[in-house]
């Protein structure tokens, strides 16, 4: 692969042809902020904050400006800074930024540079367009789009990742709204609670329903973990707060999903924690389940099995196995049919 | 709507993506209100299987669509430079006087919808309207009222019905002093046969460079240094040879979205002599080896619309469009490409993106539309006053067409004349002409004997020219040095009746409007500006609120994705640099100036203003 060479900064890096100067910095550990940049997106070049020196002359922006051969990059000085901050500053004046009572506070991407660039609390003396507030239409979702910069990521994240296009950009200028599919509330489009546009979007504008009041995010404990539902093996991260409940997965960026999650790995692990879950095992007596310890549970199994393995053969035993047991459990489970019961009669759930 | 209607409406386009645009317009003018509404939409994009989002973001982006019902005929008034300046207000008065509606409000008995609109390109015979898809110019309140009477009987349609005042001819000054050649056959070529146009040499430069090597052809174009017309002057010929090279469809586009408030030059040229154009695309295709012509027309532009149309039909009936063109291996044809009012897709990419079904929104560069364009593929997008030029270099020479004009900048030069003057229209002289000339000799004097106060030079996003810069020649270079532009050939002429802060504000909302939304800088600066100059109309600015316009403009400057969030600056500076003491006496809660009450009053009533 063709190589090339730049400095950041004053300091030499090695580069891949064909990438953009973000992309290279972004390898190099070198940093540039950025807000409508995402890896996992197609380039937007929307949002200006990665502006970039070029050649000690011209503002590049970074995110999608190629990176050539010997190019001197300044990834900031005084004029940069400056206009980071009156962009940002912009930013804050156009939507309502709380953080006070933002559930992704201290996540916030948008939080985070408004401090590194010491922008000024917004005067409040340009009008402001309400724009739409749904907190009650998704049992997954929320939007509050007051707080939405219109970076687009939401957007790409449904059209190139999920590959669904529910969000979209309408209106126009500084009456630029999102919609989600024909004008629909997200909880009425075809929205499929994915959260890959959650996942991606860098302020609180698209949040789940289960983070609000669960704990502040720095409060969160973060163990990641393989997804239990299908065959992918998408790494989740699953933050708990301090008592213990699971408050959010997220896609881990490292795992075969590189962030991405289906509707299950985002929502489907609430049952670890449900008060229905069965802590011991139950034997109907008298048409009634009743509590009962494991050596009774087992034995009353063992020869109950016995007894219809002797009255009518081992083929009329099946047993079915779940995705969510792992990979050694399942082998014991056939094991245990072929060898102990003697039949073949073994199935899985991801068949049905 | 009932879905076979739509689906008919589809068929006859196709349901391809990027002809949402013509069948969304088919599919309002069906509606009979003006409206495409939810389920309408719904159904469109279920038939041509797109995304729902995709067809509500279409439909939100261009303004000349509504989701709400609106009525059988929408009334659009511009409100830009030189219609604001010859009194849109006056305009907006009458219409509420005589129909009782405001600004997005419907009469009652569903005729009438009244809206107000940017630049309709008819700036010579301002105030001017548009009815559905009807333009008429030169209004006065009885012209005003008995137009809207002729409107109750009409139904709405596609074909347009506009004004004898806004006829191309009409609009051309007729001046022998000019230098015609551009506009030399305006009024002499009949546009509706191609015969005439044929009598008069037509399409014998494209003979001649069917005989040439397309090298040769682009080496013409080069050595003529012509510069593109559209406004930021880039030479054709070294943009022509930036069009990759290879067996793959490579398209010419022809930038026909005149949007720039002034500009009125490219529907005239289209109007009244269609088949240079397409002699000019032509040339250019064969030069490039593009087999196919797209000509991107704003919306607005019906009658140019319907006349190339015509001219293509006749062309391809004559050979002249299509296979092996005058007995040559060379294929071409050329389809025509709505807009639906974006200002912002007058920007080659923001165009390219529209012609694809898509938001106007800009794309970043590189990849340039020479490499990557339409579809992908190579497309080269030229103005269309930049291709009518073609056909003459390639007939008459290079060194012909650069003995006029001064040496980086060559050639002839549309000037379009609006505001305070004696006469108003169309002048064709040598590139470089200045301001002086222009006034006195074309614009015969200002008007009423009125002193002049300033000229915007180049659209809304031009600059502002004051006594000072009346002998400056105004090609594509000179006006850069003094920090001004000629941009598309805009000459609106103020008088000292004209207040800076009103025209500023009417250029800043403008800005407001039209902005794609995209970038931050943009979508927010151009608010703030509007929001800043509004309110020192409103004498509750102060002199820091002055200085916020030039910070913010820079940094939008600085900052913007493309060149609409790049503009404000120029006007703002220029009009400052003339006339900040009006602005700060504007500071002044007792200060007083009916014109930016009357703007207020006007322009920002009713519910949808």
């Amino acid at each position: 692969m063709d190589t090339i060479q730049l400095t950041f900064d004053g300091k030499e890096v090695t580069g891949k042809k064909g990438q953009t100067i973000l992309e290279v910095a972004r390898d190099n550990g070198i940093d540039i902020p950025y807000l409508c940049y995402h890896p996992r997106i197609s380039k937007t070049g929307a949002c200006r904050i990665c502006l970039v020196r070029v050649n000690d002359t011209a503002l590049k922006p970074s995110c999608t400006e190629p990176a050539a051969n010997g190019m001197k990059i300044d990834t900031e000085d005084e004029e940069i800074r400056e206009l980071r901050r009156s962009i940002l500053g912009m930013l804050l004046a156009e939507g309502d930024h709380n953080c006070l009572y933002c559930e992704w506070n201290g996540e916030c991407e948008l939080q985070r540079l408004c401090h590194r660039y010491d922008v000024p609390e917004p005067t409040g003396e340009f009008p402001k367009r309400e724009r739409e507030v749904d907190t009650v239409s998704s049992n997954g979702l929320r939007r509050n789009e007051n707080r939405c910069i219109l970076c687009g990521r939401c957007v790409k994240a449904c059209s190139e990742i999920q590959m669904n296009s529910v969000w979209e950009f309408t209106g126009r200028g500084s009456a630029t709204t999102l919609t989600s599919d024909m004008f629909d509330r997200i909880g009425d489009s075809s929205c499929v609670k994915c959260g890959t546009c959650v996942q991606l979007c860098p302020t609180g504008a698209l949040s789940f329903q289960t983070v609000l009041g669960r704990g502040q995010s720095w409060e969160l404990q973060k163990e990641s973990s393989i997804c239990i539902y299908c065959g992918v093996g998408c790494k989740i991260d699953f933050y708990t707060n301090k008592e213990g409940v699971l408050v959010k997965a997220m896609g881990n960026e490292q795992g075969p999903n590189e962030g991405h999650l289906c509707v299950k790995g985002r929502f489907g692990f609430d049952f670890v924690q449900s008060d229905k879950r069965l802590t011991k095992p139950l034997i109907k007596k008298n048409g009634k389940f009743e509590e009962a310890e494991w050596d009774e549970a087992l034995g009353l199994v063992a020869s109950k099995l016995s007894e219809i393995k002797s009255a009518t053969g081992p083929d009329s035993i099946m047993a079915f196995s779940s995705a969510k047991c792992t990979n050694e459990e399942n082998y014991l489970m056939q094991k245990f049919m072929r060898a102990v019961i003697g039949t073949n009669n073994v199935d899985h759930c991801a068949r049905l | 709507m009932k879905p076979e209607k739509i689906s008919k409406t589809i068929e006859k386009y196709g349901n391809d993506r990027e002809h949402l645009m013509l069948i969304l317009r088919d599919l309002e003018v069906q509606s009979g209100k003006n409206v495409l509404d939810v389920q309408t939409l719904r159904s469109v994009a279920e038939q041509m299987n797109m995304p729902q989002g995709a067809v509500a973001g279409f439909v939100g982006f261009y303004t000349m669509f509504k989701t709400e019902p609106r009525a059988r005929f929408v009334i659009r008034v511009c409100k830009s430079g030189p219609c604001h300046v010859m009194g849109s207000t006056n305009v907006f008065d009458v219409i509420q006087k005589h129909l009782g509606i405001g600004i997005g409000e419907g009469t009652k008995d569903g005729l009438f919808f009244l809206e107000k609109c940017e630049c309709l390109g008819v700036c010579s015979v301002a105030p001017a309207m548009m009815i559905n898809y009807d333009i008429h110019g030169n209004l006065t309140p009885k012209r005003i009222v008995s137009i809207l009477n002729s409107y109750k009987k009409k139904k709405p349609t596609l074909k347009e019905d506009c004004g004898k005042e806004v006829d191309g001819k009409a609009c051309v000054i007729n001046d022998p002093k000019q230098m015609k050649r551009l506009i030399a056959d305006v009024g002499v070529v009949d546009p509706l046969k191609i015969e005439s146009y044929m009598a008069r040499g037509g399409y014998e430069a494209l003979k001649k460079s069917l005989k040439m090597e397309p090298a040769q052809i682009v080496q013409t174009v080069k050595d003529s240094g012509l510069r593109g017309r559209g406004g930021a002057g880039f030479p054709a010929g070294v943009k022509w040879t930036f069009v990759t090279k290879g067996p793959h469809q490579k398209y010419v586009v022809c930038n026909a979205d005149e949007g720039e408030p002034g500009t009125f030059k490219d529907r005239i040229l289209m109007e009244e002599n269609p088949h240079l154009l397409l002699e000019g695309m032509a040339v250019c295709g064969y030069a490039i080896d593009a087999s196919l012509g797209y000509i991107y027309i704003r919306g607005e532009y019906r009658r140019s619309i319907e006349r190339l149309q015509r001219a293509i039909d006749q062309a391809r009936q004559k050979g002249i469009l299509g296979k092996n063109i005058f007995g040559s291996k060379f294929n071409f044809d050329v389809l025509i490409k709505e807009g639906g009012g974006a200002y912002v897709c007058g920007e080659e990419t923001s165009l390219i993106n529209s012609m694809e079904g898509k938001r106007g929104y800009p794309r970043f560069k590189p990849p340039f539309p020479g490499g990557a364009g339409f579809n992908g593929l190579p497309s080269n997008v030229n103005n269309v006053e930049t291709l009518m030029s073609v056909p003459m270099i390639i007939g008459k020479g290079a060194d012909w067409y650069k003995a006029v004009g001064p040496q980086n900048c060559s050639g002839t030069k549309l000037y379009c004349l609006s505001g305070k003057l004696n006469r108003t229209g169309l002048v064709e002289l040598p590139m470089g002409s200045t301001l002086k000339e222009i006034i006195n000799v074309y614009g015969k004097g200002m008007a009423k004997g009125k002193k002049f106060k300033f000229a915007q030079v180049g659209g809304s996003a031009g600059g502002i020219l004051g006594k000072d810069l009346m002998d400056l020649p105004l090609d594509i270079d000179s006006p850069m040095k003094k920090g001004v532009t000629l941009g598309s050939g805009v000459v609106l002429v103020c008088d000292e009746g004209t207040c800076a802060v009103d025209f500023l504000m009417q250029i800043l909302s403008f800005f407001e409007h039209e902005s794609c939304g995209q970038c931050v800088p943009c979508r927010v600066g151009t608010a703030q500006l509007h929001a800043l100059v509004k309110k020192i109309a409103e004498r509750r600015g102060t002199e820091q609120d002055i200085d916020a316009l030039v910070e913010k403009a820079t940094v939008m400057k600085k900052a913007s994705f493309c060149a609409l969030g790049q503009s404000p600056i120029m006007p703002i500076t220029t009009m400052l640099k003339y006339f900040r003491k009006e602005f700060v006496a504007h500071c002044n809660p007792k200060h007083k100036c009916p014109q930016c009450d009357k703007s207020l009053a006007r322009y920002y009533s009713g519910r949808g203003h």
